[in-house]
C-alpha cells in the first residue's frame, strides 16, 4: 500500500498542513511503535496492536488478567515508545479519590493553596488493580477518562493530551475486589485479555531479563505532537454509509440477544478503533474487516447477558457470523 | 433492516428508495376501492336484472341512499346498530316482496309462497330471472349488503366488510345470475380488501402488491379450472341432441332458458316421427321473460299430473304419437297438450306454459302419446275477441326489457298504425317482418337487445330473431305474446307420419286471445327458409350422411310433400313452412355418433364437410371470448408478479452477467458489479460469499483453502482477483475508483470469466 521507504530511522515528520499526517506515514508510525514495545513485550502482538490503535483512537484500554503476566511492563513500554509522560496509581482499598486528582495544598510561604496534581496528570496512566479501590476513586479517574479534564474544589483543570488510560483488572481475588459499575466499564474503549505466555515465548522472555531489563534501555520511536497529529489524522479517516450501518446492525443485533446491549457511546468507540485501525493499515477509509477485528475487543465488555454461559464474547461471535455485511 | 440488508450491493440505492413508498394512506383507499368495487359487482348484476323487468332507477336510488346512509351513518352508529338496521331494511324489502306476491298465489314461484323457500330455490341454481317477482326481489335484496358492507368499510373493517358483499355476490352465484367476469372481479376485490386492509393495520406497503398480484392470479385460474358454479347457461347439459353451434342447441340451451345465437348451421339428422292426423307444429319450449339478449321462462315446472288445462274454448282434440329417433332432451307435443301417455310421464315436468320436459332424455325408439286440444279459430272470431285479458296473462307476457328504446315502440306503433284490434296487429307485424327481413343462418349476434337491433338495423336473420322480435313488438303494442320453440311439421311420408330432422327446429310466436286461448303465428319468411332447409338436406343426403332418413322418408321428395298445413295460422297466412323440413346443419354437424338410431360410426363427416362446400356457416370459427381473454390477462399478470417476486430476471441478469459486464455506468458502480460478477464466479467454482463475510475476508478464506487443498485438481486463486477487491473496497467505502481503475477490474472479471468458461475454459 505504502511506496515510502519504511526501514528508515524512528523519526516522522509532521507535515505543515495543519496537525496531521499522511496516512502511510500513521502506518509506518503504528509499525515502529509496535516493533518497539514488542522489545519489551514477548509474543501477544496482536495485543501491543491493540493497545497502540487504542491510543491513536483517543481511547482507553482495560487488561482484564491475572497478575504478572506482563501488564504494567506493557504500558510503560508504550508510554516510552511514543515519549510520553507515564504515571501509574496502584489502587488499593484505602486509596482516596484526591490521591488520583490531586490536592490544594496550603503554602505556609505565599499564604494560599497551591494545587498539587494527583498521578492523574500525565499522559499515559496506569491504573493498577483499578477494582480494588472503592468506587467512590474508581470515579474520580473514570471521569476523568470521560471528560478529559479534572474538577477539583471547584476548579477545572484540563488533563494533558494525549491522555491514555490503561488499567488493570485484578480477576483472582473477587472477594476482596469492588466490581466496576457496569456504567463504567463502558468507558473502557478497550477491554484484553494478555494471557500467559506461550512456551517457547516464555524461554525467550527469561532470557531477556538476564542483565538489564529491556525496559530500561527503551527509547522512544516518535514523540508526543506527533502522536498527536496521528490521533488527528485518524479521526479524519472516512467511514462510508454502509460501514456505519453495518456497525448500527451489529449494536442492533447484541441489543436484540442480550439483557444490555452495545451503547451509542459503544458503537462510537467501535468507528473510532475502526478508523484508527484502517489508518494503522495504510487505508484512508474503513472497511467492514476493520470493524469485524475491533468489535470482540471493544463489544463484548459492554454486554451483559442473563445467562451464564453466553457472555459478551459469544454475543458478539454470533453476531459478526450473523449480521449481514451489506 | 432485514428488507434493505437483502438488497445486494449493486441494489443498494434502490433499495434503499422503495422502502418509502405507499403508505397506510394508500391501503385505506385502495381497500376501500375494493369494497366499492365488490358493491358494484353485484349490484351490477342485480341492474342487469331491473334492466329485464323493471326497476333500475328504484335500484340504483336506493344503492345510492345505502352507500349514503352508510357513509354518514358509519361515524353514528355502533356496528350492532347498523347490523339491525341493515336486517330492518331486508326485512322491509322482502316484506313489500312478499305482499306484492301475496295477492296471487301463483305470482311466487309456483307453489311455494315463502320467502325461505324461493330462496333456496335461487341458491339451488335457480336464476333470479325466472322469478316471477324478479324486480321487487331485487330491491327487496340489495340494500342490506350495500348498506353493511359499505358501513364496515367506512370504519375501517374491511375483513368483516367483505362478509355481507361477499355474501351477496356468492348467492347470485349460486342462483347462476353472476357471471364469470363479474364474480371474478368481485371475488378479487373482495381478496383486495382484505389484503389492503390488512397492509393498513400492519403498515405495510403496496410495494408488497405484486405477492398479492401473484395470489390474486393464481386463485382465479385455480378457480376457473375447477368451476361447479350451477346453473352455468352456457352448458346444455340437459339436451342430448343438437351439437352446440346447431340451430337446436340456441333454441333449447337449458331447460329454463332460450338463447339467441349468433351463426348456426342445420343437423340434417331425423329426431323424432309423429303419428298423428293432423299437421301442427311440434312445441317443446314456451318462454314469456325476454332478457334482451336470451328467453327465460319464469315460474317453477311441477310434476305432470293429468290432466293439463286446455284452452279456454277447447279445440279440435288431436292425438299424435311421438316415436323418438335418437336420444331427445324435449317432449315435441302440438299445442296444447291435454293428456300424455307413455313411460316418459313418469318423469316428465310441465311448466307453468303448459309444456311438458322430459326429466332424462327420451332414449332413441320411445314412444309417447299425446292428447292436444288444437286451437284453430277463424280470423273473424279473433278479429273480435276483444282485449278482455285474464291478469294472469298479461302479468307475465307484456313484459319488455327496462331498456327498450322509444324507437322501437315508435316503429311498432308506425307498422301496426292501422290495425284495429289485436289480431290485425299480429298479422300487420307478421307481414311486415316477413317482407322486410331476409332469411339467413350467417347472422352476426347483435350487442344488447336483440329484438329492437334486428328491427331496427339487421337485414337478415332465422326464425329466433324474427320470433323474438314479433313477440316484442306484440307486447310493446300491449298484446300479450310469449316466444315458443320447437319443431315445424317435418316431411310427410304418409297420410298419418311426419318425420322431423334437426334441420326442423323452428321458433315461433304465441298470441293470447280471450277466449281461445294461445294462437301460433310464424313470422319467418316460410319460402326461403324452406329453401335453406331443403337445400342442406339434399346437400346431407348426397353426401351419405347417416340418419338423414328414417326408411320411407328418402322416396318421397322433400319440397313435394307440402300438404297444407292443418292446424294454425289463422286466415291469410298461407302456413309459409309446410315442410320447413330443413334447417340445415353445417355438413360436419351430422356426427353419427351422437345422433340416434342407425349409428354405423363411418368417419364419413370429414368428406361431408367438404363436399357441403357451401355450408351455410362457419362454425368452426374460433373466436376468442371477452373471458378467455381476461383470463389470459390475468394468469400473465400473475406470472410477471411471480417473476418479479422470485427475482427471475434477476438471477437471469446474473447468471448472463458473469460473462459480460453490459453497459458501463460511473467507474464506482462498476467496480461494484465487477466484484459482484467476481463473486458469483468464485461461488460457482468455490462456495458463495457469507453475507456477514467481508470481500476481502472471503477471498483470503477461499486462498487459504485452495493451498490447504494442494492444488493438483483446484486451481488457485488468482493473484489478479484481489486487485478486483481492492477497486470494490476503494469503491465502496473508500474514495472512489477511477475509470482507468474500474475498467481494470471489469478487464481482470472478463479474464476471469472466460477462462473458466466450462468448455472454453478447459481448452485453454
Amino acid at each position: 500500500m505504502t511506496d515510502t521507504n519504511s526501514t528508515g530511522d524512528a523519526s516522522t515528520e509532521p507535515t505543515a498542513a495543519g496537525d496531521h499526517l499522511e496516512i502511510p506515514t500513521v502506518e509506518r508510525l503504528c509499525a515502529d511503535i509496535e516493533a518497539n514495545v514488542s522489545r519489551v513485550i514477548v509474543g501477544h502482538e496482536d495485543v501491543i496492536e491493540h493497545v497502540v490503535i487504542a491510543l491513536l483512537g483517543r481511547g482507553h484500554v482495560l487488561l482484564d488478567d491475572v497478575p504478572g503476566v506482563g501488564k504494567t511492563m506493557l504500558a510503560r513500554s508504550v508510554a516510552t515508545s511514543v515519549d510520553c509522560s507515564f504515571s501509574r496509581i496502584q489502587f488499593t482499598p484505602d486509596l482516596l479519590p484526591t490521591d488520583v486528582t490531586g490536592v490544594n495544598v496550603f503554602n505556609q510561604q505565599t499564604r494560599e493553596f497551591e494545587f498539587q496534581p494527583g498521578p492523574v496528570f500525565g499522559n499515559i496512566v496506569l491504573g493498577d488493580e483499578i477494582n480494588r479501590a472503592p468506587p467512590k476513586t474508581q470515579a474520580a479517574l473514570l471521569e476523568a477518562m470521560e471528560e478529559e479534564q479534572v474538577t477539583t474544589d471547584g476548579q477545572t483543570r484540563t488533563l494533558p493530551t494525549p491522555f491514555t488510560v490503561i488499567a488493570t483488572q485484578n480477576a483472582v481475588e473477587p472477594n476482596r475486589t469492588y466490581d466496576l459499575p457496569f456504567a463504567e466499564v463502558d468507558r473502557f474503549m478497550k477491554k484484553l485479555h494478555l494471557g500467559y505466555p506461550e512456551p517457547d515465548e516464555e524461554a525467550d522472555l527469561l532470557g531477556r531479563t538476564v542483565g538489564d531489563h529491556p525496559i530500561e534501555s527503551l527509547e522512544p520511536v516518535t514523540d508526543r505532537e506527533t502522536l498527536v497529529a496521528a490521533r488527528e489524522t485518524v479521526s479524519r479517516v472516512q467511514v462510508a454509509q454502509p460501514v456505519r450501518e453495518y456497525v448500527t446492525r451489529l449494536a442492533a443485533d447484541t441489543r436484540e440477544h442480550a439483557n444490555i446491549g452495545v451503547s451509542p457511546r459503544g458503537t462510537i468507540s467501535l468507528l473510532r478503533a475502526a478508523q484508527a485501525r484502517a489508518a494503522a493499515n495504510g487505508r484512508e477509509y474503513v472497511l467492514p474487516d476493520d470493524i469485524q477485528t475491533e468489535a470482540p475487543v471493544v463489544m463484548s465488555h459492554r454486554i451483559k447477558t442473563a445467562d451464564r454461559d453466553r457472555d459478551g464474547d459469544a454475543i458478539v461471535a454470533d453476531a459478526l457470523e450473523r449480521v449481514p455485511i451489506e | 433492516m432485514s428488507t434493505d440488508a437483502s438488497g445486494r450491493a449493486d441494489e443498494r440505492p434502490i433499495s434503499l428508495e422503495t422502502n418509502q413508498v405507499g403508505g397506510a394512506g394508500t391501503a385505506r383507499s385502495v381497500a376501500l376501492f375494493c369494497v366499492l368495487v365488490l358493491t358494484v359487482s353485484y349490484v351490477s348484476v342485480l341492474y342487469g336484472i331491473t334492466q329485464v323487468v323493471g326497476g333500475s332507477l328504484s335500484l340504483l336510488a336506493l344503492v345510492a341512499a345505502m352507500l349514503v346512509g352508510a357513509t354518514v351513518l358509519a361515524r353514528l352508529i355502533r356496528p350492532w346498530t347498523a347490523a339491525a338496521l341493515a336486517l330492518a331494511a331486508a326485512g322491509i324489502g322482502f316484506g313489500y316482496y312478499l305482499t306484492s306476491a301475496g295477492g296471487d298465489p301463483s305470482v311466487v314461484i309456483t307453489a311455494a309462497d315463502t320467502i325461505v323457500s324461493d330462496t333456496v330455490a335461487l341458491a339451488t341454481g335457480l336464476p333470479i330471472l325466472q322469478m316471477v317477482q324478479a324486480g321487487i326481489w331485487t330491491l327487496g335484496f340489495a340494500p342490506g349488503p350495500v348498506f353493511l358492507s359499505w358501513y364496515l368499510a367506512m370504519r375501517g373493517q374491511y375483513g368483516l366488510s367483505v362478509v355481507p358483499g361477499g355474501a351477496a355476490l356468492g348467492f347470485l352465484v349460486l342462483t347462476g345470475d353472476a357471471g364469470m367476469l363479474v364474480t371474478v372481479t368481485g371475488t378479487l376485490a373482495a381478496m383486495g380488501a382484505i389484503a389492503a386492509g390488512e397492509l393498513e393495520r400492519h403498515g405495510g406497503s403496496i410495494q408488497q402488491a405484486d405477492l398479492l398480484a401473484a395470489l390474486f392470479a393464481l386463485a382465479i385460474v385455480l378457480s376457473l379450472s375447477v368451476t361447479v358454479v350451477p346453473g352455468q347457461p352456457t352448458a346444455p347439459t340437459h339436451l342430448a341432441q343438437g351439437e352446440p353451434g346447431s340451430l337446436e342447441a340456441t333454441l333449447d340451451t337449458a331447460p329454463r332458458q332460450s338463447g339467441i345465437a349468433g351463426p348456426v348451421n342445420l343437423s340434417p339428422a331425423v329426431r323424432f316421427t309423429v303419428e298423428s292426423d293432423q299437421r301442427s307444429y311440434w312445441r317443446t319450449g314456451v318462454y314469456d321473460r325476454f332478457t334482451g339478449d336470451g328467453w327465460v321462462r319464469t315460474g317453477r315446472s311441477s310434476q305432470y299430473d293429468e290432466p293439463l288445462t286446455s284452452p279456454p274454448n277447447g279445440g279440435e282434440t288431436v292425438e299424435q304419437t311421438i316415436t323418438a329417433e335418437t336420444k331427445l332432451g324435449v317432449m315435441p307435443v302440438a299445442p296444447q297438450p291435454i293428456t300424455l301417455d307413455g313411460d316418459v310421464t313418469r318423469r316428465t315436468t310441465v311448466s307453468r306454459h303448459g309444456q311438458p320436459r322430459p326429466e332424462t332424455p327420451l332414449s332413441a325408439g320411445e314412444r309417447y302419446t299425446v292428447v292436444s286440444s288444437v286451437v284453430d279459430p277463424d280470423p273473424a272470431a279473433l278479429r273480435t275477441a276483444g282485449t278482455d285479458y285474464p291478469d294472469s296473462v298479461t302479468g307475465r307476457n307484456l313484459q319488455l326489457p327496462e331498456s327498450t328504446s322509444s324507437e322501437f315502440r315508435a316503429q311498432t306503433a308506425e307498422i301496426t298504425a292501422d290495425a284495429e284490434n289485436p289480431y290485425e296487429t299480429a298479422v300487420a307485424i307478421e307481414r311486415h317482418l316477413e317482407s322486410s327481413k331476409d332469411y339467413s343462418l350467417s347472422v352476426t349476434k347483435p350487442d344488447g337487445n336483440v329484438a329492437e337491433a334486428f328491427t331496427t338495423e339487421m337485414e337478415a336473420g332465422y326464425c329466433v330473431y324474427f320470433a323474438t322480435a314479433m313477440t316484442q313488438m306484440l307486447r310493446a303494442e300491449g298484446v300479450p305474446a310469449r316466444y315458443v320453440t320447437g319443431y315445424t311439421s317435418g316431411q310427410q311420408i304418409d297420410d298419418e307420419t311426419y318425420v322431423v330432422r334437426g334441420l326442423d327446429a323452428h321458433a315461433w310466436v304465441e298470441v293470447y286471445f280471450p277466449e281461445h286461448g294461445w294462437v301460433r303465428f310464424d313470422p319467418t319468411p316460410g319460402d326461403s327458409r324452406e329453401d335453406v332447409h331443403t337445400d342442406r338436406l339434399e346437400q346431407a343426403r348426397d353426401a351419405g350422411s347417416e340418419n338423414v332418413d328414417t326408411e320411407e322418408s328418402d322416396d318421397v321428395p322433400v319440397p313435394d310433400e307440402s300438404s297444407a298445413p292443418t292446424g294454425t295460422e289463422p286466415g291469410e297466412q298461407p302456413e309459409p313452412d309446410p315442410n320447413e323440413t330443413t334447417e340445415t346443419d353445417d355438413p360436419n354437424e351430422s356426427t353419427p355418433a351422437t345422433q340416434g338410431n342407425e349409428t354405423n360410426e363411418t368417419p364419413s363427416n370429414p368428406a361431408t364437410g367438404t363436399s357441403g362446400g357451401d355450408s351455410i356457416t362457419d362454425g368452426s370459427l374460433v373466436t376468442i371470448t371477452r373471458e378467455t381473454a381476461a383470463l389470459g390477462l390475468v394468469a400473465l399478470v400473475g406470472l410477471a408478479a411471480g417473476a418479479r417476486r422470485t427475482d427471475a430476471a434477476t438471477r437471469l441478469r446474473r447468471k448472463l452477467g458473469i460473462y459480460w459486464h453490459g453497459r458501463r455506468h460511473d467507474p464506482d458502480r462498476d467496480a461494484e458489479r465487477a466484484f459482484a460478477r467476481l463473486e458469483r464466479l468464485l461461488a460457482r467454482q468455490y462456495r458463495p460469499r457469507r453475507r456477514s463475510e467481508s470481500a476481502r475476508a472471503y477471498l483470503h478464506a477461499l486462498s487459504t483453502a485452495a493451498n490447504a487443498a494442494d492444488a493438483a485438481d483446484t486451481t488457485p486463486i488468482d493473484a489478479r482477483a484481489e486487485r478486483v477487491v481492492d477497486y470494490y473496497e476503494r469503491a465502496t467505502y473508500g474514495t472512489g475508483v477511477s475509470r482507468t481503475e474500474a475498467d481494470e477490474a471489469i478487464a481482470i472479471v472478463d479474464e476471469l470469466a472466460r477462462d473458466r468458461l466450462p468448455v472454453v475454459g478447459r481448452l485453454h
